[in-house]
């Protein structure tokens, strides 16, 4: 049952907003997890949010020249839970990397070896700074997402 | 030819014959295997891609681990940075062993995937050693992307991403000695 090139094509748009949708969280979240950061941390956490407008960016510009139409960011995101402090804000960080990564992990699987190539170095990207937030590394980034754990103090 | 002809055309063939029942029961599984062949010949067969990009990537897994093995036993005091990691590549190998469907158990890793000679002694060098090891694995785990069925292409790029974050945490404790 191979896919016909229309269905690839659109396999493609499809994941291609996903990873747009995760991106425009992403760009969100951090705006929230930096306002509870100082010093290295807030610096860090500037670094990635801007890294995560950057991948909008050139996701936006993949998605119109498949012909997609690049789905608008929303106003307000629900968070996954209460982000006050910066230990919250850290495990929210890692939190926003890990979907993202997962969401990447969505190219990987398309026929198109461009994409699966780019999937695949948005996929480490992704799984260096979840593991620059949490300290720790997962034996499968993307694919087995841990429950996220805010460690209270 | 469909099934229920082929069934029919079997029957015929055995009722002209003696030793009826013999015969019957030599031909039916012989329809019924190849009914279900009929309906397999729909895909191509991508088993042989599947199990030769698997293998290579257990090859890279077993050669890490003996890397890991050969530091642990000439730096016993890395055991606490390093046991974590090693247990995760535990996990990368058994997940990828899953991936065979091939009965026949594979070798642990080929000579040249035991490197435990060329492990050095101090701590620093053997961080070092072991992050470009891990550097090296996910560049060769991405190697047959493009040629791996969708879900060991996930597999394999999640993998990568996991040995490459290993480096940068092998990397952090090389910088914190």
């Amino acid at each position: 049952m191979s896919p016909s090139p229309g269905t690839g094509a659109r396999a493609a748009v499809r994941a291609l907003q996903a990873a747009l949708a995760a991106e425009n969280s992403a760009v969100y979240g951090y705006g929230v997890a930096g306002a509870h950061l100082t010093g290295a941390r807030r610096a860090a956490a500037v670094r990635d949010w801007v890294a995560h407008e950057n991948a909008r960016d050139t996701l936006t510009v993949m998605l119109t020249a498949r012909g997609g139409q690049p789905a608008a960011a929303a106003a307000a995101y629900q968070l996954p839970f209460p982000v006050r402090g910066a230990p919250a804000a850290v495990a929210f960080a890692a939190y926003l990397e890990d979907r993202v990564t997962s969401v990447y992990l969505g190219l990987v699987t398309l026929n198109d070896p461009a994409l699966r190539a780019f999937g695949a170095a948005a996929v480490r990207t992704a799984a260096l700074r979840a593991t620059a937030w949490r300290g720790s590394t997962l034996a499968f980034p993307g694919l087995d997402l841990p429950v996220p754990f805010v460690r209270s103090r | 030819m469909e099934c229920w002809a082929a069934r029919r055309y079997a029957a015929s063939v055995d009722l002209t014959r003696r030793g009826v029942l013999a015969a019957a029961a030599a031909a039916l599984p012989l329809v019924a295997v190849s009914c279900k062949g009929v309906g397999a010949l729909g895909t191509p067969p991508k088993a042989a891609a599947d199990v030769a990009v698997a293998r290579d990537a257990i090859t890279v897994e077993s050669s890490l681990i003996a890397r890991y093995g050969a530091v642990l036993a000439a730096v016993p005091g890395l055991a606490g940075e390093l046991q974590p990691l090693l247990a995760q590549h535990q996990e990368h190998l058994a997940r990828l062993r899953a991936r065979l469907i091939l009965p026949t158990p594979q070798p642990t890793a080929p000579p040249s995937a035991t490197p435990s000679a060329g492990a050095p002694a101090t701590p620093s060098a053997a961080l070092a050693y072991l992050r470009d090891a891990e550097n090296a694995a996910a560049a060769a785990l991405l190697a047959h992307l493009r040629v791996a069925p969708p879900s060991l292409a996930q597999l394999l790029a999640s993998i990568s991403a996991s040995e490459a974050t290993h480096a940068l945490i092998l990397d952090a404790h090389g910088r914190h000695r």
